[in-house]
């Protein structure tokens, strides 16, 4: 199968138009036909996983058909160490949201499978796409999903969160399209052919004003998205609103594309303006490290605490991106991973209990786990994996960033690291508030256990963090000719060249991850 | 003086869609009088006529004709085209429409026979008189079909100020055109070139000209600030006609704007008229987009954003070169698709003309009637210019032209009054999904129409013509959005003939 990618992307869509046929009646023959066709989707993706080339940098598995030839856009796919980790993960949670949901969607069960089911084609399309304007379609198409994810099903207030939702990344995209023409002219200009394609706009020539300003276009929508502080005022309000299924999509998989942005768009389009506003970005990214961890320890809502700790975790990654080193970089994309592992399942947890008990405050809870002793297992093993404890996912990605970008920064890396212990603190005090002390509600004595569809949700992603945590480098080593290949593009710049010299590090420290893979 | 014969070889040729869309309507009136109980297929023998006219665009020459007043060439095909098939998406949505409120009529179609021969002859015109000939022709029987529902206020209402402001826009225009006859000694755009080639940019006579012919055009695309009409007529004119009168004498006199102002090159730019333009533009957008926002009435909505929307298209032709033209007749095809079809929802959707369609009345509709649901929503997101609609596609192509021409402060204020519009394309989705009916007569309706049936069987027993226009339109705004290069190419190539 050479068009493995395409037969990913459209499996799906092709699954979401056959839904439409089925009666509006037949829920549960709904829900298995898109439980399915997740889990052959994820089959699919497998496929990608085992025909990649491990050692070669470039877009592999490369689709390329014309699409609109006057304008130089191709319907073009590939795949490369950068985002092979991330469509795994889009196609692994997709299916945990379908099993999760399966009792919980009473409301129009067949509109929420096709939702799902076109959101996931659309964030493949994201991460596969190697044509600009093919990644902006679908970049843009994940926003309808999700609107009517949050605004149909989500909670109390979720008009406002999805129209928040909505308007908060349509304005970044919006003036990231105008920054894409722009640079798709600059590139024809430059060379006198019209071209979209990724690979090829690297090294387009631009003015030092005109840079910082593309720059920005690109960074801001992909700030929104991540979202950077202070733009992540829409995150909490969409988390609290979504259904659980939204959440850990949105979580999981959507602020990766900012993330995936930067690394894929951000970094080597504009090189020169990426070295001198790198420390404004990284200086946000700790703030929000910082921000996200103290508002989630206030929180008495303990959804909107992981929805903050989110802002905390997605802070490293862009510290980790901007640091701008093999090391840091391999952490950050691995701590996408991470993030969407950990957070996805704790979404996941609080979602089974808010649905028994209907509550998400933290005071109304305790004890439970006399109630639900496997329930408080698997909760406790996904908080445990987002504090970053050693032996799970979380310690591997934050070490990494960590070590990596002390190298460039180690101020802001001091502060940031910080950042871990006000999770552990935060994470821990959730833990202890719902699960343990005496019972002191009624309510909690005689809670349902957690149920077979609930424990198949948590199990591959419980397995996946103790994977990645003892053998980080079955994962690292996929993604490490694709990072120095960046970091090639990055650095070839003269006004990057002074950062090379400054830190002489990068090279040398690309051996420490096998290293700390040994260890563990 | 011009000595050619007026009747040049093909001629005949040159005004067959006009002459088979005259005469058509003429017949269907006799059709109506002699066969009155035969009323019904007066629609289908409209739709006939109609593609009669598509099909006789395949029998012109290209060329001048008339003594150099009439040009037939690819972008006047594509231009027809379109007006055509606004006309046959107005008159599918008509007819049920027409039925349900008691007055179906042959005139009806008629009219729109004859308002679309006043385009073509709009958008064909090489001489200024020619163009206001069909602006009078197109006018006259948008007067009559504005109030065509003659027993309701608002529909009377709408066409006295439809036809008040027109006659003092017309008014404008035929001042505009004398005072540059008096500057050039013709109403040739031939004659205009020769004229322009060589005028001084700092002649206050063509200013002011060019200031009167602007504002009354300006009035038949109801930019700002001469727009004062459009959201009273389109929500007082029968909602088909509205959707009509939205699209096809808007994408007219654009391509008759086109003319003109190529023919006033280089002057045009040099006495920044062109920034009087761009001015019209931003606040098109600006004013169209904001006042959007505070619009409940489905049909004043749907006006304020076709304010904001000519103020895209009016950014394409800031800079007159061949990719502009065909961004606009892009974007115009893209308009005619998606706002007749939404324009076609609404009026499918209400019970009687004077049921005003606000906002709560399609609250919880997605649920209760996917298909008109899906339909809205699909045109919604196409307007707010989402992939992968055509909306994205015409809209990009707006901006791409802009950022190549250098118009960068238009461009950058219509992507952040694009942000504006999808506040309130986005509002009708969640009233469609997310909100729940209130009063207690929707609830009744929630009964009766929710039925476990497959949605294709749900559909058959709907209005055939209304649910076969809006596929049309459908099918076309996906079409445009996932595979445009057939119509970029047919309109590259005729913009290149166009613009030398």
């Amino acid at each position: 199968m050479t068009n493995v990618l395409s037969i990913t992307l459209w499996l799906p869509i092709a699954s979401a138009v056959l839904l439409l046929v089925f009666p509006k009646t037949a829920a549960n023959a709904i829900k298995a036909f898109g439980l399915l066709a997740s889990i052959a989707t994820f089959i699919a993706s497998l496929g990608i996983l085992g025909q990649f080339k491990e050692g070669v940098a470039g877009l592999q598995l490369v689709e390329s058909l014309a699409w609109i030839p006057q304008w130089g856009i191709r319907y073009s796919l590939g795949v490369d160490g950068i985002s092979l980790w991330l469509i795994l993960l889009t196609t692994l949670l997709t299916p945990v949201v379908f099993l999760s949901s399966w009792n919980t969607i009473h409301k129009h069960p067949k509109e929420y499978v096709i939702a799902f089911l076109i959101m996931e084609a659309a964030m493949i399309g994201v991460f596969v796409a190697s044509d600009l304007i093919l990644f902006y379609v679908f970049f843009e198409l994940t926003l309808l999903p999700m609107y009517l994810v949050i605004g149909v099903w989500g909670g109390a207030n979720r008009i406002y969160a999805a129209i928040k939702f909505f308007l908060f990344t349509i304005a970044g995209s919006l003036l990231m399209l105008l920054g894409i023409i722009y640079l798709g002219f600059a590139h024809y200009h430059d060379t006198g052919t019209i071209t979209f394609a990724i690979t090829e706009l690297y090294g387009t020539s631009l003015a030092p004003h005109a840079q910082t300003l593309l720059f920005f276009a690109f960074a801001l929508a992909f700030a929104i998205k991540v979202p950077l502080f202070p733009l992540h005022t829409w995150l909490p309000d969409a988390h609290v609103e979504a259904p659980t299924g939204g959440s850990i999509i949105l979580a999981g998989v959507m602020l990766k594309m900012g993330t995936y942005g930067f690394l894929r768009f951000v970094l080597p389009f504009f090189p020169d303006a990426t070295a001198k506003y790198a420390g404004l970005l990284i200086a946000l990214a700790v703030i929000g490290v910082i921000y996200g961890a103290l508002v989630a320890w206030v929180q008495p809502d303990m959804k909107k605490l992981v929805a903050y700790s989110s802002v905390s975790h997605l802070g490293f990654c862009v510290l980790g991106i901007f640091a701008l080193n093999q090391t840091s970089i391999e952490g950050s994309i691995l701590q996408m991973v991470n993030h969407g592992l950990s957070t996805g399942a704790l979404f996941l947890c609080v979602g089974v209990i808010y649905e028994r008990r209907h509550t998400r405050l933290l005071a109304d809870y305790g004890g439970l786990a006399k109630t639900m002793p496997v329930f408080a297992t698997f909760f406790i093993i996904s908080m445990l994996s987002s504090v970053g404890l050693p032996g799970l996912n979380g310690f591997i990605g934050e070490f990494l960033i960590l070590a990596g970008s002390f190298q460039t920064s180690p101020r802001w890396t001091v502060i940031a690291a910080t950042g871990v212990i006000l999770a552990a603190i935060y994470l821990l005090w959730l833990i202890q508030r719902v699960f343990f002390g005496p019972i002191t509600k009624e309510e909690n004595r005689n809670v349902r256990e957690i149920a077979w569809n609930e424990i198949a949700a948590l199990v591959p992603l419980v397995i996946l963090m103790v994977w990645i945590g003892v053998r980080p480098n079955t994962f690292l080593r996929k993604m490490t000719p694709s990072v120095q290949q960046l970091l090639q593009i990055v650095h070839k710049t003269d006004a990057s060249k002074a950062m090379i010299a400054r830190s002489s590090l990068p090279r040398h420290n690309s051996s420490l991850a096998p290293d700390v893979g040994g260890v563990r | 003086m011009n000595l050619t014969p007026l009747l040049e070889p093909g001629w005949l040729n040159a005004i067959l869609p006009e002459l088979i869309l005259s005469i058509g309507g003429i017949l269907l009136i006799l059709f109506d009088a002699f066969a009155p109980k035969l009323r019904g297929a007066t629609a289908p023998l409209a739709v006939i006529v109609f593609l009669a006219a598509g099909w006789s665009e395949r029998l012109l020459i290209g060329g001048n004709f008339f003594g150099g007043t009439y040009q037939i060439s690819g972008i006047t095909a594509i231009f027809d085209y379109t007006f055509l098939l606004a006309a046959v998406l107005a008159t599918l949505f008509a007819r049920a429409y027409l039925a349900r409120e008691g007055f179906e009529r042959g005139e009806f179609y008629a009219l729109l026979m004859w308002g679309t021969t006043g385009m073509m002859m709009m958008a064909k015109g090489l001489d200024l008189l020619v163009v206001i000939l069909g602006l009078e022709l197109l006018s006259i029987c948008i007067f009559v079909l504005v109030g065509f529902h003659r027993r309701i206020a608002v529909s009377n209402e709408a066409s006295l100020k439809y036809f008040l402001m027109g006659a003092f826009a017309t008014g404008f225009v035929l001042y505009g055109t004398a005072l540059f006859y008096g500057a050039t000694g013709s109403t040739n755009l031939a004659a205009f070139s020769h004229y322009f080639a060589t005028a001084d940019p700092g002649n206050p006579l063509l200013t002011i000209a060019f200031i009167l012919l602007m504002s009354g055009l300006g009035f038949k695309l109801a930019v700002a600030p001469f727009h004062g009409w459009a959201p009273d007529v389109y929500q007082g004119a029968p909602s088909p006609v509205a959707g009509w009168l939205s699209v096809a004498p808007k994408a007219a006199t654009l391509i008759a704007l086109v003319r003109i102002f190529s023919s006033m090159t280089p002057v045009i730019q040099q006495a920044s008229w062109m920034k009087m333009v761009a001015a019209l533009s931003i606040l098109s957008m600006i004013i169209g987009n904001a006042v959007a926002i505070a619009q409940r009435d489905l049909k004043r909505m749907l006006a304020y954003s076709g304010i904001a929307h000519v103020g895209y298209m009016l950014i394409a032709l800031l800079s007159l070169r061949d990719e502009s033209v065909a961004a606009i007749s892009v974007y115009v095809i893209t308009y005619a698709l998606m706002n007749i079809g939404a324009f076609g929802v609404v009026s499918m959707l209400a019970k009687n003309q004077n049921d005003p369609q606000t906002l709560d009345d399609i609250a919880g509709l997605g649920f209760r009637r996917p298909f008109y649901g899906l339909a809205l929503t699909i045109c919604m997101f196409s307007l707010s210019g989402l992939p992968p609609t055509a909306g994205f596609i015409a809209k990009f192509y707006i901006f791409k032209t802009a950022v190549d021409s250098g118009h960068m402060t238009v461009a950058f204020i219509g992507i952040l009054t694009s942000i504006v519009s999808v506040y309130y394309y986005l509002r009708v989705v969640y009233f469609l999904y997310m909100k729940e009916p209130e009063t207690a007569d929707s609830h009744g309706e929630t009964q009766a129409i929710s039925d476990p049936r497959l949605p294709i069987s749900v559909l058959l027993d709907a209005d055939i013509f209304g649910t076969g226009a809006l596929l049309i339109s459908l099918i076309g705004i996906f079409a445009i959005g996932l595979f445009p290069t057939p119509l970029f190419d047919a309109a590259g190539a005729a913009a290149r003939a166009l613009l030398p």
